[in-house]
């Protein structure tokens, strides 16, 4: 071989092989001992999960004020669009440059949080524990393991919306919404059966089913966080009535495989009567689709009698590989404080983590008889008995085995018991790795 | 060339080869190398030997992305092969205003895949045009569950598939077409032969060689099939993910969070197999047709 192709080959392999160690490199770096005590200045990066531009003026009042606060620190404020975001957590967790605070939802921490990527608050700032709602802190944590990592931010929390007018037209009163769950399979089927053009409800199985399961009492997980356990007879009779409602027409029938977003767009094009979810779509519908915000009236979240309800939770983050974790923390809690969470909460039909922004009149008092009013003092009294219902450890690729199964026996491929054997089994078998 | 200029074509060559090594082999050498190791997205990795590929052999979803990617390539090729050509036939007349119709086949080649799903999985719904003209005509009764049906979705996707790539391989074809010899049209149509015995028996020989390419291009692309399986099926490839393609289900299997990237990987060394194996089974079997 000539020296020149050996050079070019030589420096050719050195490449690839630097290339190679890709995806190989250690997990996420531990820089050691929190360090919470620390001075509150200097810079800090901040970002958030597709906040931009919608609330860019409140966001960056906010991050005025800390400054204004605290004058020697500089936040700079990033946003991440929800779609990509994994995959951009993921690299910067490789590299060691995730933001100083991050916005994430219990999920999507949960993988970083089991290897050790984030401050323990309970370490750190213990004190802080009971300003938040119970179940909102909790969110953060590892099932099994001691800690929790998130500073709970804003809160969504789901109600039944309906459509009035297409509840009138199938006979039902109005001013009645669907209580429990066979009130609402029922109501779903006299508006299909006995309603114009439209269907009762869209069935949205990869936003509902999970947390329906747990709503009804089925545990999900054993205690130990490690398998899950749904097959139950109870179960088992939830699915049928799914089955049962599918095959009778009572879903629309491309709704087998669609989303949440597909639902939202069913509820506003007055396809669908029943839209249960969370507060905030509210104020979606009144711009999307004005004539169907006028029909539409609010019930409380659907739930077994004595049931806990289902709570999003989204959160606020350090990293251990912050180099300025002390104004971190600081720029964290002064994010998720009673002042500028309930601020906060007057834009957007959200809720806040903090006990005592949720005794606001601002929750309480719905007499000026909007929709708007009467869903935030619904869910506002439903955080009281609320938890993050959809297990951390429910990630994509689990969802995506465990409602595959469900579709199929919906579709008349597999019997309700089959499903969720096997859906269990393919579930475990994943999380398993 | 003079020994001093030796290494000027290696300067010209540089962006170019900087680029394949940067996005082409280095990698493809790291997908090999991960596919023997248990990495994840979030890091680690350690080398386990042939665990991914045991562990593949056993994975039911691998096989049924195997079975929906070969059934794929063996429904969609043919199509391909043979649709654009009648089409580069039709158009391939200089008559006045044919430039319009070559642009509108050729149309959905420039659109976006998934702006072109999106549209399909509209007209593919239940209450879509496609079951309206359907059910006007009385073809059928109830809407078809072009959505929700494994076997229809697929068959949708295929046509979608063919559809886009008609306007393509008809350019392509329309290139071939004039190198084929114009006077063993005219003298067979002297002696007779209609239009089906000329394109049977002077056009189709005439560009077997651009069939050949096209059908190694065809298949190429469907064995990568992706998009059209998930925009037009939401995202879901369709109930339980059944008419998944082996790109989906390296997708599902390599992204997000808890993405298993090792295993990600081999099942991506399992493609390649599967590409390059179909590609040499078939030009093997185009040789000895034409050594016949």
């Amino acid at each position: 071989m000539k020296k020149s192709s050996k050079i070019v080959l030589a420096v050719s392999s050195v490449f690839v092989i630097g290339l190679t160690g890709c995806g190989l490199g250690p997990a996420t770096p531990d820089s050691g001992e929190p360090a919470a005590g620390g001075e509150i200045a200097g810079e800090i990066t901040f970002s958030t999960l597709q906040l931009k531009p919608t609330f860019t003026e409140y966001i960056e009042g906010v991050i005025d004020t800390f400054e204004e606060e605290y004058p020697d620190t500089t936040v700079n404020w990033i946003d991440v669009p929800f779609d990509g975001a994994q995959e951009k957590i993921s690299t910067d967790a490789q590299a060691g440059t995730l933001p100083d605070v991050i916005n994430l939802n219990p999920n999507f921490a949960q993988p970083l949080e089991e290897q050790g990527a984030f401050v323990d608050l309970e370490e750190v700032v213990p004190e802080l524990r009971d300003i938040y709602v119970a179940g909102a802190w909790d969110a953060f944590q590892v099932p099994g393991e001691e800690g929790s990592f998130g500073f709970p931010w804003y809160l969504s929390s789901e109600v039944t919306m309906y459509n009035k007018a297409m509840f009138k037209e199938a006979g039902l009163d109005p001013e009645q919404p669907p209580a429990t769950y066979d009130e609402l399979f029922e109501a779903a089927r006299t508006l299909t059966e006995e309603g114009g053009d439209f269907y009762g409800m869209h069935p949205a199985l990869e936003n509902r089913f999970i947390p329906d399961l747990a709503r009804l009492g089925v545990p999900l997980m054993n205690e130990e966080g490690t398998e899950w356990a749904f097959n139950t007879p109870e179960a088992e009779a939830y699915v049928q009535t799914l089955i049962d409602l599918y095959q009778d027409g009572v879903f629309p029938s491309d709704s087998l495989t669609q989303d949440h977003t597909k639902e939202t767009e069913a509820y506003q094009a007055a396809q669908v009567a029943l839209f249960p979810s969370g507060a905030n779509f509210l104020s979606i519908i009144e711009e999307n689709a004005p004539a169907i915000a006028e029909s539409t009236d609010v019930g409380p979240q659907i739930t077994s009698e004595g049931g806990p309800t289902n709570v999003s939770v989204m959160g606020l983050l350090v990293p251990k590989t912050s180099d300025n974790q002390a104004t971190a923390l600081k720029f964290a809690e002064y994010m998720t404080n009673a002042e500028n969470q309930l601020e906060f909460s007057k834009i957007v039909t959200i809720f806040p983590s903090v006990t005592e922004a949720l005794e606001d009149p601002y929750f309480t008092d719905d007499s000026d008889g909007t929709v708007e009013t009467k869903a935030r003092r619904i869910a506002a009294e439903q955080l009281e008995n609320a938890q993050n219902l959809v297990p951390v450890q429910f990630d994509d690729r689990v969802k995506s085995a465990v409602i595959g199964k469900i579709q199929l026996a919906m579709n008349g491929e597999l019997t309700a018991a089959e499903a969720l054997d096997e859906a269990v089994t393919e579930a475990n078998a994943i999380t398993a790795k | 060339m003079k020994a001093q200029y030796r290494w000027l074509p290696w300067l010209f060559l540089a962006p170019a080869l900087v680029i394949a090594f940067l996005f082409h082999l280095g990698p493809f050498l790291n997908t090999i190398v991960l596919a023997f190791t248990d990495a994840t997205t979030l890091g680690g990795g350690t080398f386990n030997g042939l665990d991914n590929f045991t562990s593949l052999a056993q994975d039911p979803q691998f096989w049924t992305s195997v079975r929906n990617t070969v059934l794929y390539a063996v429904v969609v090729v043919p199509l391909l092969m043979l649709l654009p050509l009648l089409l580069a036939v039709l158009v391939e007349r200089n008559i006045p205003g044919i430039g319009f119709f070559r642009s509108v086949f050729y149309s959905p080649v420039v659109a976006s895949m998934v702006v072109v799903g999106l549209i399909w999985s509209w007209l593919l719904s239940s209450d879509g045009a496609v079951n309206g003209v359907l059910q006007a005509l009385r073809i059928v009764q109830e809407p078809l569950p072009f959505l929700t049906d494994t076997s229809l979705l697929l068959l949708s996707c295929m046509l979608v598939t063919v559809w886009k790539g008609l306007g393509y391989y008809m350019v392509i074809y329309l290139a071939a077409l004039g190198n084929v010899s114009k006077e063993l049209h005219e003298a067979a149509q002297v002696d007779g032969a209609g239009g089906g015995r000329r394109f049977w028996s002077i056009t189709m020989p005439g560009v077997r060689p651009t069939m050949f390419l096209v059908g190694l291009l065809g298949a190429i692309a469907s064995m990568k099939v992706f998009a059209e399986i998930f925009v037009i099926s939401n995202g879901s490839a369709g109930p339980g993910g059944q008419a998944r393609s082996l790109v989906y289900t390296i997708r599902e299997v390599g992204l997000g969070l808890s993405g298993e990237i090792g295993y990600a990987s081999a099942m991506s060394l399992a493609l390649f197999v599967l590409t390059i194996g179909f590609s040499i089974l078939y030009l093997r079997s185009q040789r000895s047709e034409q050594l016949r």
